[in-house]
């Protein structure tokens, strides 16, 4: 059998024949056992080694990490848990993934395959596979012919660009240098590619690469007059040697006068800027680091000294997230204009030439890579004209890619002229087609990893989809020609709805279901079908209406949007409210004029970023041209009322735009029980060091052991049968005696499911059951609720709340009727919350140095580490320690740790009036949001009562991504340990289980340790007392969390802040709680952390695991 | 193909003094720059030389033409319109013969034996075909240059058939249009100013300048002739010396000295200058 295995593995990868190269994942590990996987990934892994082929390679090591994440794993018991090595776990956080592999491997021989071992080497292999395509992206770029130079050039005075003598020659009568202004579409995707415009992609299998792509102009419905090209950008030469960038959309300017600040992208919002002038040839990339001047490098630019450049971006209000490419198009519009003053592109003015167009596009690719992004061939769409189709290609020989991929990097355009794509074809798409962006911004990163993994190892259902939709593709370019948009609209919707979602279910969203489903029930079949723009829905979206509609659709459009977004914003991750646009094809591409005289002005926003600056200073010390440009301005405000008023507000402070903040945030904090002494305790002790990250951790000299088999109950190989089974009886009976009730603890805003955006978390619709989104909390009673049936149980629901989510939680309970869950439904109040603030310099340091992180590819970790010093500024800017105020006071404050949920129902008064309720209960079941398959087991529940335990927290086999603590043996004692608390990282890796959070109480037992009884409760004095002495008996824990402050049109920036939290499992560490420990199978323990993890949750069919335990 | 005759072109903005530059030569004897580069054709057997120059200078280049005055032409250029047209002032003074055309302000030093305008002369004669002298250039030196594409020609090492001219490329375009098989990566032929010229490149010229009314850069018309007739480069072995550029007439005469028979007086000045500053 293995030898079967493994040719037919390493043919699949090789043969030239389609139907073996197409093989599925599936059916080649179909009816293998362990031994025939093991024997699989061997052969797999030596043909790795020794191929020369990359895609060859990148196919063996994403078939590897398939076997070892989803299929290897069910072939041996949950038992075999096994620990990682601590340095292959290094290898991997450092990128090293070849040798993590070897060490892993060489793990795997001695111990067998183990639960731990397995999940390393997925992560290990699947990294690899994408090190080594973007590898081959970046060699790509570089070889590409017109590239290659400026990799070469690392010397100011070895430049052999110089600025067009048109642009440094000054009008007679003024002084002043023209300006050189370029204006560029931006993209559309038709028929949305089914993500194949991702390189990696194109270069694996070009022949199904292909995507229909419109230059689109757009204005915003109700506000602009008419479409017009949405990004700008303006260079003039200017009298002092240095570059002065300018972004009037994100308000931002900086005057650079050292070459490697250029290299700096995270430094400022400029890096855009940056990377035009890196990847545009201005600033070669190989002169990172040569730390020269810029006035050397412009010196030799000009020919002479003295002068420099300016650079100005402009985006006409159009949001981040729109999904249609505004920022790779910015990017390209950037470089046109730089390539055309340095004469790189034939013409300073007009259109570009085709030769043009190509070259701007490998450099746009160029400059995402610089800045660490990646977006795909087709987003520098709109510097082409009109609609095209753009194309993979087969690489040839002359081409650098021949013999390493199938593909070329750079696509192939062609452009479908009028009589192809008639003109009335084109006024019918834009009479019916409308484009929203519907206000939500995501991070696509995670789907196109999930894309590329699917399509190279040819999954199943996902590679017939994809096939679906290549011929969906044809028929929407078929449509088009022949000018029925209907038709265009049915083959997209179909599109959206079939393939799109069977290769990437989380494509879709609850909001942008419910839109389909309004626009439908709102017009019929008027409502003619619906276009998802770019990676996932959510922002960029097109709806398509019958043309004698469309202007009523439109306005109708606009509001049931907000509406829509209104009703969701707690539960999904907007940005901002929606917007409408207007859009018409673009038909001549990017285009540049030399302003002179009068017409060389700048936008108005540039003067309002500089203004301020210029003014300030004494008039004499300005050169002559700012002196010049300040009486332009002078002149201008003289014209127009409306624009003085605005210069005038950006020149002066404003009354209300301070203060009011505070006074929110102070009310806040009143109103949510915030302790001002405690905070202060906090901040004196957190600035003299006597608490922070680092003193988080125990004493080196703890002993930290693992547990042996002895010291926990195990589970992990009882299926839910059990459930049913004599050994569950008692807790059946305790069930079926409604002693149990459950609590769920949802007072945090999963700042890791959404980066820090703060919606709620149980509120968020993740995951489609029986055809519908359903948020966390509908999960999580739908369990209940089937307990409840199976036992005809009274199962008492709890949700803990708290500041941030009480509110959107209660509020929506009410809205839906609880589920018509059976049983009572409770809200459990938080009754204190903390303020966040600054971080000190001391624990920024010892948070990205000391604590784990996974090092990123290199251009994204260069990136990253400009960030981090930026931040590391502000901090020391705004002041270490100082409370962070700026941002909406409810980003401000924070929850202080899942301690206090437990006790919040003690001190609110819940458990009290619960008990009196319901006066059988004895036992309630407390557990993470995230933890989704956790539910009410009689089996985990009788193990429980045997143990006569006053707590029970269940444990799973640690897999490489667990991490964070779990159960070991400290100083003797068995208990949980958080991974924050750890004398040093490697004490982890000897610990075999980690902590679900999952914990049976026994009610009286809990009350007990707080010295209470069930009826003490009902004496507040009494059990506020009792919580704050239990609290005192419990370490607090300063951590570093990221939250995500927004402004601007959709813009959004993350800020590490400090803040406390007390811990749940240190109850463990009390020698007044008795505790127990329960192994339980990974599907119930494993906790749901990031959108990342969803795709997988769902292949290895933890979901269905999960919609096997409700009832909807 | 017999070569009578050279034209020297001498007329551009900034350069009409630079061929009265004083210099010594390899001999030690102290020349104009007008005289050396008249030496170069005159070696190659060159008889009838002509010059383009602006209008005025006429009395001062017959100063500095020394004894080679009687073989000179004037071709007064009335207005400057660019190299090409600079070139084409000599339509008359060329009629219907190829001819060597050398640029006013460079002077060139031969590293074998014989001079490098012969070395080119003997190329054409043997190819009968126009050719152009090249040299290996680093991508850094593009902005003064014109540069060629091609191929290397079979059997030869030094001789490469020209599919593409282009004036000042930058790296962008040469390294996509100009890259030659056989050269390390940066590295272009660039012209080394001086070419045998078939009268073919004397009607593209006529035609250029009756099309367009604006000045014709002498590349556009070799990448004219390229496309119509065969048109070879070769890497011409010798130096060339650009006395236009800052401090361009200094390095012109170190190399000339410091090739010359007084080597060693200028070494040991050199040395006393570089101990003393």
């Amino acid at each position: 059998m293995a030898t079967i295995a493994q040719n037919r593995w390493i043919q699949t990868i090789t043969s030239l024949d389609d139907s073996i190269r197409h093989r599925t994942l599936e059916s080649l590990c179909d009816g293998l056992s362990t031994s025939g996987l093991l024997h699989a990934t061997s052969e797999l892994d030596g043909f790795r080694r020794q191929t020369d082929n990359l895609y060859h390679r990148v196919r063996a090591s994403f078939f590897l990490a398939a076997i070892y994440r989803f299929h290897l794993p069910k072939t041996f018991p949950e038992t075999q848990a096994g620990l990682l090595s601590y340095r292959a776990y290094q290898h991997i956080l450092e990128r090293r993934f070849p040798e993590a592999i070897d060490q892993l491997l060489q793990l795997q021989r001695t111990e067998g395959p183990t639960i731990a071992v397995s999940s390393a080497l997925a992560r290990a292999y699947h990294q690899l596979g994408i090190q080594t395509l973007a590898d081959q992206v970046r060699r790509s770029v570089r070889s590409v012919r017109g590239n290659q130079w400026m990799f070469r050039i690392g010397h100011p005075s070895e430049h052999p660009l110089r600025i067009n003598k048109k642009l440094h020659q000054t009008e007679k009568s003024t002084d002043d240098y023209p300006i050189l202004c370029e204006r560029t579409s931006v993209r559309m995707d038709f028929s949305h590619s089914g993500w194949s415009d991702i390189f990696f992609l194109g270069m694996d299998y070009p022949e199904g690469a292909r995507v229909l792509n419109a230059s689109i102009d757009l204005g915003v419905y109700g506000r602009d007059a008419t479409p017009r090209p949405p990004v700008e950008a303006y260079l003039r030469v200017i009298d002092r040697p240095l570059l002065r960038l300018v972004s009037t959309d994100l308000g931002a300017e900086a005057e650079i006068s050292e070459i490697d600040e250029v290299f700096d992208f995270a430094k400022d919002y400029l890096g855009l800027l940056k990377g035009a002038l890196i990847a545009s040839g201005i600033v070669p990339p190989a002169m990172e680091g040569c730390h020269r001047k810029m006035s050397e490098l412009l010196a030799t630019l000009f020919g002479r000294d003295g002068l420099g450049l300016e650079l100005v971006s402009r985006v006409n209000d159009i949001p981040k997230g729109s999904r249609l490419a505004v920022s790779t198009n910015l990017l390209g519009c950037l470089i046109s204009v730089l390539m055309r003053a340095t004469g790189q592109v034939s013409r300073l003015e007009g259109g570009l030439d085709f030769a043009d167009q190509r070259l701007i596009t490998a450099r746009a690719i160029l400059g995402e890579w610089l800045g660490g992004s990646g977006g795909g061939w087709q987003d520098s769409g709109g510097v082409w004209q009109g609609i095209k189709r753009i194309e993979g290609v087969l690489a040839s020989e002359g081409d650098p890619e021949f013999g390493i991929s199938r593909g070329r990097l750079l696509p192939q355009h062609t452009l479908l002229s009028e009589d192809r794509i008639s003109h009335s074809a084109r006024n019918a798409l834009q009479n019916s087609l409308i484009l929203i962006y519907g206000g939500m911004a995501q991070n696509v990163g995670p789907i196109l990893e999930m894309v590329t993994e699917k399509y190279l190892v040819r999954a199943g259902k996902e590679w017939s989809a994809r096939l679906e939709a290549m011929e969906i593709f044809e028929g929407i370019v078929a449509a088009l020609e022949s000018g029925d948009i209907k038709r265009v609209a049915e083959l997209t919707t179909r599109n959206f709805t079939g393939p799109l979602q069977t290769i990437i279910p989380w494509c879709t969203n609850r909001f942008t279901d419910s839109m389909i489903e309004q626009c439908r029930s709102r017009w019929g079949g008027q409502f003619w079908g619906f276009l998802m723009l770019g990676g996932m829905s959510g922002g960029g979206m097109g709806f398509f209406f019958d043309p004698t509609i469309q202007s009523e659709a439109r306005k109708w459009l606009l509001e049931t949007l907000v509406a829509t977004k209104r009703s969701m914003e707690t539960s999904l991750p907007f940005a901002m409210d929606p917007v409408v646009y207007e859009f018409s094809i673009n038909d001549q591409g990017s285009w540049a004029e030399l302003l002179n005289h009068e017409s060389a002005a700048m936008p108005d926003a540039y003067y309002g970023i500089l203004a301020p600056k210029l003014v300030r200073q004494d008039l004499r010390q300005l050169s002559p041209q700012s002196q010049r440009e300040l009486m332009r301005l002078n002149r201008r405000c003289r014209e127009s009322d409306s624009r003085a008023r605005w210069l005038l507000d950006r020149l002066l402070p404003q009354p209300a735009q301070t203060g009011q903040h505070e006074s929110n945030l102070r009310e806040l904090l009143r109103v949510n029980g915030f302790d001002r002494q405690q905070h202060e305790k906090i901040r004196e002790e957190l600035t003299s060091g006597r608490i922070g990250l680092s003193e988080n951790r125990l004493p080196p000299q703890t002993v930290i052991e693992d547990i042996s088999p002895d010291d926990i109950v195990d589970l992990r190989e009882r299926s839910l049968e059990c459930q049913k089974s004599s050994e569950a009886s008692l807790g059946r009976a305790a069930i079926a005696s409604n002693q149990i009730g459950v609590i769920t603890l949802s007072a945090g805003v999963g700042s890791r499911w959404t980066g820090g955006a703060g919606v709620v978390k149980g509120l968020h619709p993740f995951c489609k059951f029986q055809g519908k989104h359903r948020s966390f909390v509908e999960v999580h009673l739908a369990k209940s609720r089937q307990t409840s049936r199976l036992y005809s149980a009274r199962i008492p629901h709890v949700f803990t709340t708290g500041y941030l989510t009480h509110t959107p939680i209660e509020r929506h309970l009410k809205s839906v009727e609880d589920y018509r869950y059976p049983g009572p439904v409770y809200l459990s109040r938080g009754m204190s919350v903390g303020l966040r603030m600054i971080p000190t310099l001391r624990d920024l340091r010892f948070f990205w140095q000391e604590m784990p992180h996974q090092v990123l590819d290199e251009q994204a970790q260069k990136v990253r580490e400009s960030a981090q010093s930026a931040i590391m500024g502000w901090a020391q800017s705004t002041g270490e320690t100082t409370d962070y105020i700026d941002n909406l006071p409810l980003q401000c404050m924070h929850p202080v740790g899942h301690w206090f949920e437990v006790p919040n129902m003690l001190r609110n008064g819940l458990l009290h009036q619960m008990l009196t309720e319901q006066p059988s209960l004895k036992y309630l079941l407390l557990h993470n949001i995230d933890t989704v398959g956790a539910h009410v087991d009689p089996l985990v529940l009788s193990k429980h009562i045997e143990s006569g335990a006053c707590l029970s927290f269940e444990v799973i086999s640690r897999r490489i991504d667990d991490r964070g603590g779990g159960l070991a043996i400290v100083d003797g004692k068995r208990r949980l340990v958080e991974g924050m608390a750890l004398p040093n990282e490697r004490e982890e890796f000897k610990l075999s289980f980690y902590s679900s959070m999952t914990t049976w109480i026994d009610i009286d037992q809990l009350l007990e340790s707080f010295e209470l009884n069930r009826t003490m409760l009902a004496d507040q004095n009494l059990v506020d007392d009792a919580v704050r002495i239990m609290a005192q008996r419990l370490p607090t824990y300063i951590t570093i969390k990221d939250v995500k402050k927004r402004w601007g049109l959709g813009q959004e920036d993350i800020y590490p802040v400090a803040q406390f939290e007390k811990i749940w499992g240190d109850m463990s560490t009390l020698s007044t709680v008795s505790c127990e420990y329960v192994a339980v199978q990974m599907m119930r323990g494993q906790q749901l952390k990031e959108p990342g993890q969803l795709d997988g949750w769902v292949r290895d069919g933890s979901a269905n695991y999960v919609e096997s335990l409700c009832d909807f | 193909m017999q070569i009578h005759k050279a034209v020297i072109t001498a007329a551009g903005p900034g350069q009409t003094a630079l061929p009265l530059q004083r210099l010594v030569d390899r001999d030690g004897d102290e020349k104009t720059a007008l005289e050396m580069i008249i030496e170069e054709v005159d070696a190659a057997g060159i008889d009838s030389i002509g010059i383009v120059i602006s209008p005025g200078n006429e009395d001062a280049y017959r100063n500095a033409a020394g004894s080679y005055l009687d073989r000179l032409t004037f071709l007064v250029q009335p207005e400057p319109k660019g190299y090409g047209q600079a070139v084409l002032c000599a339509k008359q003074f060329v009629g219907r013969e190829p001819f060597v055309h050398l640029v006013g302000d460079h002077l060139y030093l031969s590293t074998q034996s014989r001079r490098c305008v012969q070395q080119l002369i003997e190329v054409a004669a043997e190819e009968n075909c126009s050719v152009s002298g090249v040299q290996p250039t680093n991508e850094r030196m593009l902005p003064f240059f014109g540069a060629i594409g091609g191929r290397r020609l079979p059997q030869t090492e030094r001789l490469y058939e020209i599919s593409r001219v282009i004036e000042k490329p930058t790296p962008t375009l040469a390294e996509q249009e100009l890259t030659i098989a056989g050269f390390r990566s940066g590295i272009y032929l660039c012209f080394f100013g001086m070419h045998v010229l078939t009268p073919g490149v004397i009607d593209i010229l006529d035609t250029l300048a009756a099309e367009r009314n604006r000045p014709i850069p002498l590349a556009e018309a070799l990448q004219e002739l390229a496309n119509r007739e065969r048109y070879l480069a070769c890497e011409v072995e010798g130096h060339r010396y650009n006395i236009g550029v800052k401090y361009g007439l200094l390095t012109t005469q170190l190399a000339l000295a410091l090739s010359g028979v007084d080597r060693d007086q200028v070494l040991s000045d050199m040395v006393e200058l570089l101990a003393t500053r």
